[in-house]
């Protein structure tokens, strides 16, 4: 049967491995481990070679697509009731699968060469590189030009940037199946939300500044030998910090410590921008008036963070940059007060307002 | 100006925090036996099963009594005295003067016939207060809450023993096991609220309820066999028709509740059958009350005393039917919290409440409510539909002389503030059936309610 509430009741608070206790922090300290040694070490690439996969990215692309099956289960079983939670995790899990592994390990076998379809600039920030392009076949030069500064963008303006961030991203993905355990860690604090936006905006404007460095270097480096060089070290660099230090070391590997949307939250330049568009677009999450008993489910089960009930008890429909759209805050309120939507008709929105009902 | 408000709850913090937005003078204090923190006692089972964290619940940001500079008395007020203007504490604490003063204490448990209180039996309570959510986390799962505050006693050197504020010990530890077996009594919300967080540690419990058929007074015989349903479906006895004569156990605690229809199990029992406005503190003071307790108010919700205000739980308000008794909902009190704010401040203003809604969860069931339903009006005239198959729902439309007047819903999520204009505009049931759509608040992907042509009613 279907029924769109959340069935049962959860006992993350008295589970200690949900709430920085020893295996907590044993399991982060694990994961930090993990990330340093796939970063900045060889140990994983004579494991992969041995189990037949050409390189360690194969066998993490593997470790990922499993880690994000079983989190799916996990995760079904809590919420799997809700018809959204269903299909957004069947779509999550084949767009791992299919594009996040399967493909980019095919295509060299046929010739082409190791593509993510799932990816798109600036969240892969070496996809609008100059010389990337020229060396991808035209049809995915275009794909990638065209998925991520025409479609990616219209896409958010109608359907907020949960179609990606929830639907097709893979750290998203992640964050939501392994890391569901932990959603509640994220912290709903304005502290919290000032730090948000600082950093992910600055790191923003890192991704913009670093992409016009490197074109720069690129297009020009017949002229300046001095300047080609410091495009290629600012490259290097945002691929370091901001790559695997912030979205791999950190995002990740504090995800039993802080919550797992850590790196989408402050860090991720994709969500960061889709975010502005979102803030422009037609997606909202609608709340009923003075329903709203402000138990306070939405904003402990929010994954990003935001106070959601701060919303719904002052009768606001809203619409954050950072919302995903992942549809927990609606799942979870036992006053069904919360609706996720994308409006496209504002002449209804004013009629229920308004005084007359004759019309609609 | 100095403003008091005694009751830390949502009236009490409504108001203090519309009284700040108009008055950035003025000292405000609140005084509260139970908490230092502001939370939401709808909340209370989210707590019990460990779904929240004591912090979870709390609406606002701890830093707002800082924020808004409003001072806290962490004290049990004991009388006002109305000539002198002056608020009397438990255990010879100073007084609290005050200009205008607006009392907020919400309601208490409903004393039940059939138990005598905490000190006979170890294991019984009520869900009710922070107190209470303490004393249920314990009994069943043997620990305090996850982050629970220091235990109260520490806030209350001069409570008294009378309070229901005071920390109980459980029979859980006397016992030296979680119980195995568990009884709630009382068949309205916080009923089937603590029964969930009894299936959620575990236990099957029984539902001992003296009524033909679980709330009555919200759903009728066909709806409620549906949660009924959903109660055993998930292990639950469900038992109708028992009046609750009594419990037995020993010094470990309870053991047996009897009822008119014979005895069954229970080592823990939680005591759900309503609640009274929380005013007898005010027997000396002069201060009118009706004979239930509530707290006679104006339509400004000022009470009979000069500068003193009273909402939320506690007050006697008249409701849209002409009745004057206590509304006990959550956003009512919000409400009530800010027109008194605005009287106190001197706004010519008045608390009208208009048709009544409401919404909750039954288990896995979503319910909404809107309109006068069960209310047994003259003439009125009902039509039900079921929906089978994907959803399960059910749509209930109450009529009077061809109007609709009330609206009952299972299964989906409604917006009932369209609901609640269609009844006020007096709409048919025709017309309702066919704007129905535009109430839907189901989330996406949910296939809509189709109400075929053979259940619509015949013109």
């Amino acid at each position: 049967m279907d029924l769109q509430a959340q069935q049962g009741l959860m006992s993350t608070y008295r589970e200690a491995w949900r709430n920085r206790g020893v295996v907590g922090w044993v399991a982060s300290a694990a994961l930090v481990t993990f990330y340093c040694l796939l970063y900045w070490t060889d140990l994983f690439d004579g494991v992969s070679v041995a189990v037949g996969l050409r390189n360690k990215w194969y066998l993490y692309g593997l470790i990922y697509s499993i880690g994000m099956s079983a989190g799916a289960v996990y995760y079904l079983r809590r919420h799997g009731n809700s018809r959204y939670n269903q299909l957004r995790m069947a779509v999550n899990v084949s767009v791992q699968i299919a594009l996040g592994w399967t493909l980019p390990f095919v295509m060299p076998l046929i010739g082409q060469p190791e593509f993510y379809f799932g990816y798109f600039w600036p969240l892969k920030y070496d996809y609008l590189y100059p010389h990337t392009l020229q060396s991808l076949p035209v049809y995915l030069a275009v794909y990638t030009v065209v998925g991520s500064l025409v479609v990616a963008p219209a896409a958010t303006i109608f359907f907020g940037k949960r179609w990606y961030c929830s639907w097709v991203c893979g750290c998203g993905a992640l964050a939501n199946t392994f890391g569901d355990p932990w959603r509640h860690l994220t912290s709903p604090s304005t502290k919290a939300w000032r730090f948000e936006k600082i950093a992910i905006h600055s790191v923003m404007a890192l991704a913009f500044l670093s992409l016009a460095v490197v074109v720069a270097g690129q297009l020009l480096n017949f002229k300046s030998d001095a300047f080609y060089q410091f495009s290629e070290s600012v490259k290097s660099w945002y691929g370091f910090g901001i790559s695997a230090v912030l979205a791999g070391v950190v995002g990740t590997g504090l995800y039993p410590l802080l919550g797992p949307r850590l790196w989408c939250r402050n860090f991720c330049p994709m969500a960061a921008m889709l975010g502005v568009i979102q803030k422009a677009g037609r997606f909202r999450i609608r709340v009923k008036p003075d329903m709203c008993i402000s138990c306070g489910n939405c904003t402990t089960y929010c994954e990003m963070g935001i106070d959601v009930r701060s919303y719904a008890q002052s009768n606001q429909s809203f619409t954050r940059a950072a919302c995903v759209g992942c549809g927990m805050c609606a799942h979870v309120c036992p006053r069904g007060v919360l609706r996720l939507e994308n409006h496209f008709d504002d002449a209804a929105d004013k009629q229920r307002q308004g005084l007359s009902a004759v019309d609609y | 100006m100095r403003y008091v408000i005694i009751g830390n709850g949502v009236a009490g913090m409504e108001a203090a925090v519309a009284l700040r937005r108009r008055d950035e003078a003025g000292s405000i204090t609140l005084i509260s036996e139970e908490s230092d923190h502001f939370f939401s006692r709808t909340a209370l089972m989210y707590v019990v099963c460990g779904q929240l964290a004591h912090k979870d619940i709390e609406p606002l940001e701890r830093d707002v009594y800082d924020r808004l500079r409003l001072q806290r008395v962490r004290a049990r007020a004991t009388a006002v005295d109305v000539e002198r203007k002056a608020i009397t504490l438990a255990g010879g604490l100073p007084e609290v003067p005050y200009d205008k003063l607006l009392i907020c204490t919400g309601s208490r448990p409903r004393p039940a016939p059939f138990w005598d209180g905490y000190e006979t039996l170890k294991g019984i309570g009520h869900l009710v207060t922070l107190q209470d959510l303490d004393w249920l986390h314990r009994e069943l799962h043997g620990a305090a809450p996850f982050d629970a505050p220091e235990r109260p006693t520490a806030h209350l050197p001069h409570s008294t023993s009378d309070s229901p504020y005071q920390p109980r010990s459980t029979a859980t530890e006397a016992r030296g096991r979680p119980p195995q077996s568990g009884t709630v009594i009382g068949g309205g919300l916080i009923g089937i609220e603590s029964i969930e967080v009894m299936l959620a540690a575990g236990l099957k419990p029984s539902f001992l309820i003296r009524e033909e058929w679980f709330w009555p007074i919200a759903l009728d015989k066909t709806e409620s066999a549906w949660v009924a349903e959903a109660l055993r479906h998930h292990g639950v006895d469900v038992r109708l028709g028992h009046n609750v004569q009594g419990f037995e156990g020993d010094t470990h605690g309870v053991r047996t509740v009897h009822t008119d229809q014979g005895s069954l199990p229970a080592e823990v029992a939680v005591v759900a059958i309503g609640v009274v406005p929380q005013t007898g503190w005010l027997a000396g003071s002069a201060i009118e009350r009706q004979h239930a307790g509530g707290i006679l108010v104006d339509p400004s919700l000022r009470t009979s005393a000069p500068d003193v205000w009273a909402a939320g739980d506690c007050a006697a308000v008249r409701w849209a039917d002409g009745s004057v008794r206590p509304e006990q909902l959550w956003y009512t009190g919000r409400d009530q919290g800010r027109i008194a704010a605005a009287s106190m401040v001197g706004d010519d203003t008045t608390y009208r409440r208009g048709t009544l809604y409401n919404s909750a969860k039954l288990m896995d069931i979503e319910y909404t409510t809107a309109g006068l339903v069960n209310a047994g009006l003259e003439g009125e005239e009902e039509w039900f539909f079921e929906e089978t198959g994907r959803v399960r729902s059910t749509t209930r439309l109450v009529t009077q002389g061809g109007a609709v007047v009330g609206f009952n819903a299972l299964g989906r999520r409604w917006d009932h503030s369209l609901i609640v204009r269609w009844i006020e505009e007096r709409r048919s049931l025709p017309w309702v059936l066919d704007h129905l759509h535009h109430a839907r608040f189901d989330t996406e992907f949910v296939p809509p309610l189709v109400i075929p042509a053979s259940a619509r009613p015949t013109p």
